[in-house]
């Protein structure tokens, strides 16, 4: 018996300008979690495509059960037992569990197809991982949660020995991620072994036994996370050391650079999802909206940002009124906004990253003269930007922008935001998804605008970024005010309780 | 990737080979044309032993089985290869222009066809430049006549006949049975576009109605915005709608003239004869009897007024290959030629109908009575 | 890359087009060698099939340059026929002389196309209508618009079928070339094809317009999110592609025809998209997408007269090097398992897309 279930021998992965796997080995003990930890575009992804058979290596082996085996495609790896979580679940929305687990191997009797003993076997899976997935339920129907859980049943119904999750917590809640901690813990119990792909230390110190930490393509190391402090996995990750601790300057408010009266929004099924809002931000300070997701932030940036119409109100911008300003026009006048939807509404993925880095000022000199583009002009701002903010792709500026990790792309927007010299920055989620490299990268950027003395609408749905980076904090509910506090005289549990539509002070909002 | 261009170049190279290889056996086959016949180079001179006969045509249709034109031609086509055993082959023009239709002559020219027959008036440009451009190809054009854009008369060459039919006469004898056959009731027409021959068919079909009303007291009304125009020949869609319309309101009978398009308007009678309606409709160019049947063997087809494309085609190649054909001049079929009229069998006419039919026609022939080829004033039959 | 998915496509088409003739008993090398020969054995045949493809490389500019910035323009049959009319009508009732006559009925021609494509983009701006439910539409309005104007007003003495042919000082041919070719239809119709696919090029890679046309066309969302005005830009992208139908229409109308016939929809307008389709959008290689289309049209016709197989199945062969030569798209799609059939005996080192790093 092989000491490890799976093993990858420097394994080596070329695409054109990038390695992006240079000799990097992962060995998998049966009955273990082994976390695969890296920054993004450090070539977790690809490695784990190899093991599924996506691509191939250019060098190395791979070794299952001790033996060498060839996968050159994802049905060969799920004949040896290896199965794979998505990060993307790629489910039939209207299709039952049953349906979806048996897609592609449908038990037959005769010319029909035997859906009941499936169910069956489904529900007794179900029963012995302790998944509580109802067999007979419709995908649309059930929970994200419980739609990996189905995805996990996928592979468990094609007897697969070694699981591998993508991402798995990104998508779910604190409970949820509770939960699937406990299911990774029965899978492994029950004799499984599980690869994960994360960059969460705090759920690899929560349910990893090993962990091997890639950088750029290269394997750093493989420790014992029972014997490995966070911070010192956090280091290797990134390479350099990390302060968790946002420096951050006493300042003093300046003018009020943003004010808005009283707005109105409709949201996109046609009710008001902001109702008659009132706020300020002044130069030199961060404020931060802390809610929910869905009571109104995105309503209330698109109407700053012009995408969306006000119906009541005002907004003004530095004391002018901006409320019916084409979008065009706002950008001029300094509006920046890192969008919540970086693939969606930040860039153009079918476009060169340089050709993104002058989505908003394209028109204006030097990029463009008489409605002729300035290549050059463009190609060395582009340049600069990808420079100063360490935006790092296969062919530089030149690459498409979807060929992007989504931290390089992150980055880019960023970068292209703040070298516009806003006098208003509107992030909203800046850091969503991604390693904790880029966001302390990202944050130190944001900080740095404010003490440049601009300010600063922070838009997140994370407590602790909001917490840690404001200056003024207000809580937002159903599309109001619902409170308003300085950020260093309040904690968690206070925002907490006005995000859930507790207002301080009876919900009276202080400017 | 560079093994995949390779291999691809490698596949392309060798298919080219190949093609060469066929095209130096295409060439030694006897019935390869002279080599670099292009279509303004004076045409090689004709060796001693003159080659057999190869009749080409170029269809002014998408389709050969139109039931109209270019059927009929082909028909009279195959007839003489049977009884003459010539090779034969018909073309269609990917773009119907007078360019297009240039081209398939060129290229049935090049195949080595040294006579081609082109059935109707939208080929009068391409037989104009043709005929002078191949004077050594013996050019049939039905129904029309070669002539230059915007040019006020016809040109005909040497070594083209054009011929034209009488088409008025075979209108009258049908329009003229029809009323007779039915007595009373309300005639309409579905035409195509609005061209000459059919202008020809509608004054000749009027005429016969009011022939039969005068003469032997039948009452037929017609109207004349009930011989409606649909401007196409190709839209049966378009044409069931119409003629649905026209028997809608009051018409008893639809005169369908205009090839795919009329194929429509038997559909619509066919559906109301099937549910018990007594519709009836005639047909065009073709004796098209068996386009009306019905599911009980009974056809909605009266008669049909005929232009005898075939039998004019046979006998020009028949001509051409006795030595005997006539070009230069327009060759006019008529009823004294048995060139148009209609079929010589109707079995929804009355024998007392069809042999007076047949003595009306046999006046035409003889003078007696004259079909004026201009339009026909019906204002006073609403 | 993308060549090599339409150099797969037109391969497949030959491939599929070999079985149908075998099939129907004739030998496939022989019937592709005349299906060539058609359309390039002579000086007059190359030419010919030259001045057809013309009307096609602009009508695939037409349909690409929509399609870079995501409209689907299946108008470019009506707008061929209202730049035609225009340009004809103009050129029968002007009595310019050359110098003064030519540019008028281009800029008609030109006005023309942009007026009819400029419907369904305004309709498409303002109350967001499918352009191409309206593109379809306008075809048949502009289908009956020619029949009526010219029925009524420029029938020819002669066919009734078809307008009084314009004066050659209004016509893109030229005696030098047609001499030159010994009686083609090539005329001056191929330099507005190659200036049109100059400027094409130069609109989308050069341009402030191009710019925010293709960002338009790629992500309209990222393109709002910039400012960009994404209804005027779907308006002036269907101008645009309309100016280039009605340049197709000029081309066709007033080249290689010197006249129009009503009740005909010029089936050029929907071989654009075919074109397009090939060409997989690039400027460049719809130009050659273009003749290779007009090779297959033109030596049809010689390949049937040579070979034993009635034009029907001849028709089926070359529809079908069509049907796949258009579906690029798929073999693009699957295009890795194409690299992987071809690279299978020796494990190769490149494969990959390339452009998939990493993605979370």
């Amino acid at each position: 018996m092989a000491e490890y279930v799976v093993e990858m021998r420097d394994i080596v992965k070329d695409f054109p300008g990038l390695r992006a796997n240079d000799h990097i080995t992962l060995q998998l003990k049966k009955g273990e979690v082994h976390a695969l930890l890296g920054e993004n575009g450090a070539g977790k992804s690809t490695l784990m495509s190899i093991l599924f058979g996506l691509y191939r290596a250019d060098e190395g082996q791979i070794l299952v059960k001790g033996k060498e085996v060839q996968i050159t495609n994802p049905n060969v790896a799920n004949e040896l037992g290896i199965g794979m979580v998505h990060q993307h679940f790629k489910l039939v929305h209207n299709f039952t569990v049953t349906e979806n687990i048996v897609l592609g191997l449908e038990p037959r009797r005769g010319v029909t197809m035997d859906l009941k003993s499936a169910a069956a076997r489904i529900a007794e899976l179900s029963r012995q991982y302790g998944l509580e997935v109802d067999p007979n339920a419709k995908i649309e129907e059930i929970s994200v949660g419980m739609q990996q859980r189905v995805e996990i049943l996928k592979m468990l119904y094609r007897d697969a020995e070694v699981l591998i999750f993508d991402e798995p917590t990104a998508v779910l809640t604190p409970m949820e991620i509770r939960e699937l901690i406990a299911i990774m813990k029965n899978l492994i119990s029950e004799g499984k072994s599980i690869i994960l792909i994360t960059h969460k230390l705090k759920e690899i110190k929560e349910v990893a036994d090993r962990c091997t930490i890639i950088r750029r393509g290269r394997h750093i190391a493989t420790v014992d996370v029972a014997a490995t402090s966070e911070q010192e996995m956090a280091e290797m990750m990134v390479g350099h050391e990390i302060s968790f601790v946002i420096d951050k300057e006493e300042k003093t408010p300046g003018d009020p650079v943003l004010q808005i009266e009283d707005l109105s929004v409709k949201n996109s099924h046609g009710s008001l999802g902001l109702r008659d809002f009132s706020l300020t931000v002044r130069g030199g300070a961060i404020v931060g909206i802390a809610g929910v997701d869905g009571n109104g932030q995105s309503e209330l940036v698109e109407a700053i940002t012009g995408l969306r119409r006000a119906e009541k109100g005002k907004i003004l911008l530095n004391g002018e009124e901006i409320t019916h300003e084409t979008i065009a026009r706002r950008i001029r006048r300094g509006v920046s906004h890192i969008p919540e939807d970086r693939q969606k509404r930040g860039l153009v993925l079918d476009y060169t990253v340089e050709e993104n880095m002058v989505l908003e000022v394209y028109g204006q000199r030097p990029f463009s003269k008489h409605g002729l583009l300035n290549k050059r002009a463009i190609h060395d701002y582009a340049a600069r930007i990808a420079d100063d903010y360490d935006v790092r792709a296969g062919e530089g500026v030149l690459s498409r922008a979807g060929s992007l990790s989504g931290g390089n792309q992150q980055k880019a927007i960023i970068g292209r935001e703040i070298e516009k010299q806003p006098v208003l920055l509107i992030a909203v989620q800046p850091t969503r998804g991604l390693d904790v490299g880029s966001i302390e990268y990202i944050h130190k950027r944001i900080v740095e605008q404010r003490n440049l003395g601009r300010a600063v609408l922070l838009v997140s749905l994370e407590l602790d970024e909001v917490l840690q980076l404001s200056d003024r904090i207000v809580a937002i509910n159903a599309g109001q005010v619902i409170g308003e506090v300085l950020a260093k005289d309040t904690d968690e549990n206070e925002v907490g309780l006005m995000m859930a539509g507790v207002g301080k002070d009876g919900g009276g909002v202080e400017r | 990737m560079k093994k995949i261009l390779a291999t691809v170049l490698a596949i392309c190279i060798g298919m080219s080979m190949l093609a060469g290889c066929g095209s130096q056996q295409g060439s030694e086959t006897p019935s390869a044309p002279a080599d670099s016949a292009a279509q303004s180079e004076a045409p090689a001179e004709q060796p001693a032993d003159k080659p057999a006969l190869k009749v080409g045509m170029v269809c002014n249709a998408k389709t050969i089985d139109d039931k109209s034109f270019n059927q009929a031609t082909w028909a009279g086509i195959t007839r003489a290869a049977e009884d003459f055993g010539i090779e034969t082959k018909y073309l269609i023009a990917a773009d119907q222009s007078a360019a297009g239709f240039l081209q398939e002559i060129a290229n049935l020219y090049d195949a080595g066809f040294r006579m081609i027959i082109t059935p109707g008036y939208t080929f009068s440009k391409a037989i104009f430049d043709a005929q002078k451009i191949y004077p050594d190809c013996k050019f049939v054009i039905l129904d029309s006549a070669p002539q230059d854009d915007g040019a006020e008369a016809p040109e005909i060459a040497a070594n083209t006949a054009a011929i034209d039919y009488a088409a008025q006469e075979s209108g009258f004898v049908a329009g003229f049975a029809c009323a007779l056959q039915l007595k009373e009731g309300e005639f309409g027409a579905l035409f195509g576009q609005e061209i000459p021959p059919t202008k020809l068919f509608k004054t000749g079909f009027q005429q016969g109605v009011i022939y039969a009303n005068e003469n032997f007291g039948t009452n037929i009304k017609m109207k004349e915005e009930n011989f409606v125009w649909s401007g196409s020949f190709s839209d049966a869609a378009l044409g069931q709608q119409i003629t649905a319309q026209l028997f809608n309101s009051g018409c008893n009978l639809v005169y369908c003239a205009c090839g795919t398009t009329a194929l429509g308007g038997f559909n619509e009678a066919k559906a109301r004869a099937e549910k018990g309606e007594e519709v009836w409709v005639v047909g065009c160019d073709v004796d098209q009897y068996e386009d009306g049947l019905l599911e009980d063997g009974r056809s909605v087809t009266l008669t049909s007024t005929m232009k005898n494309l075939a039998n004019s085609t046979y006998d020009m190649i028949k001509a051409e290959l006795d030595g005997e054909f006539v070009g230069g001049q327009q060759i006019i079929f008529d009823a004294k030629n048995g060139g148009v009229g209609i079929p010589e069998t109707n079995p929804n006419l009355s024998d007392e109908v069809q042999k007076e039919a047949d003595a009306v026609l046999e006046k035409i022939k003889t003078g007696e009575i004259v079909v004026s080829a201009e339009p026909t004033d019906v204002s006073a039959y609403n | 890359m993308k060549i090599l998915v339409s150099v797969i496509s037109i391969l497949l088409g030959f491939v599929a087009g070999a079985l149908l003739m075998l099939s129907s008993g004739a030998n496939p090398l022989t019937g592709f060698s005349y299906l060539f020969q058609g359309g390039l054995k002579s000086v007059t045949r190359i030419c010919n099939t030259i001045a057809y493809a013309v009307p096609l490389m602009l009508t695939g500019l037409s349909v690409t340059f929509a399609f870079k910035t995501g409209l689907f323009n299946i108008g470019a049959p009506g707008q061929m026929l209202i730049g035609g009319l225009l340009a004809n009508v103009l050129a029968l009732t002007a009595g310019l002389p050359r110098p003064l006559l030519l540019p008028l009925v281009i800029a008609a021609s030109i006005v023309g196309g942009m007026v009819w494509a400029a419907v369904p983009g305004f309709l498409k701006a303002r109350f967001n209508v499918n352009e191409v439910v309206s593109c379809i539409m306008m075809n048949w309005v502009a289908y009956w618009v020619v029949y009526i104007v010219i029925s009524d007003h420029f029938k020819s003495t002669t066919i009734d079928t078809e307008s009084q042919v314009i004066p050659a000082a209004a016509s893109l041919k030229t005696e030098a070339i047609t001499l030159l070719t010994k009686g083609s239809n090539l005329n001056l119709g191929i330099f507005i094809a190659i200036i049109a696919t100059a400027l094409v090029i130069f609109i989308l890679n050069r341009t402030v317009l191009g710019y925010e046309m293709k960002a338009v066309g790629f992500n309209r969302f990222a393109a709002e999110y910039g400012g960009i005005n994404v209804q005027k830009n779907a308006v002036l992208a269907m101008v645009i592609s309309g100016a280039l139908s009605g340049l197709a229409g000029l081309t066709f109308y007033c080249g290689y025809l010197s006249n129009m016939r009503i009740g005909v929809m010029p089936s050029q307008g929907f071989d654009g998209i075919a074109v397009a389709l090939l060409a997989n959008c690039a400027p460049v290689g719809v130009v050659f997408a273009a003749i290779f289309f007009a090779i297959l049209q033109t030596g049809k016709g010689f390949m049937n007269a040579m070979m034993p197989i009635p034009p029907e199945i001849a028709d089926t062969i070359i529809a079908t090097v069509i049907y796949f030569a258009a579906t690029s798209k798929l073999i693009e799609m699957n295009l890795d398992r194409i690299k992987k059939f071809f690279g299978r005996k020796r494990p190769s080192k490149s494969e990959g897309s390339g452009e998939h790093v990493e993605h979370h």
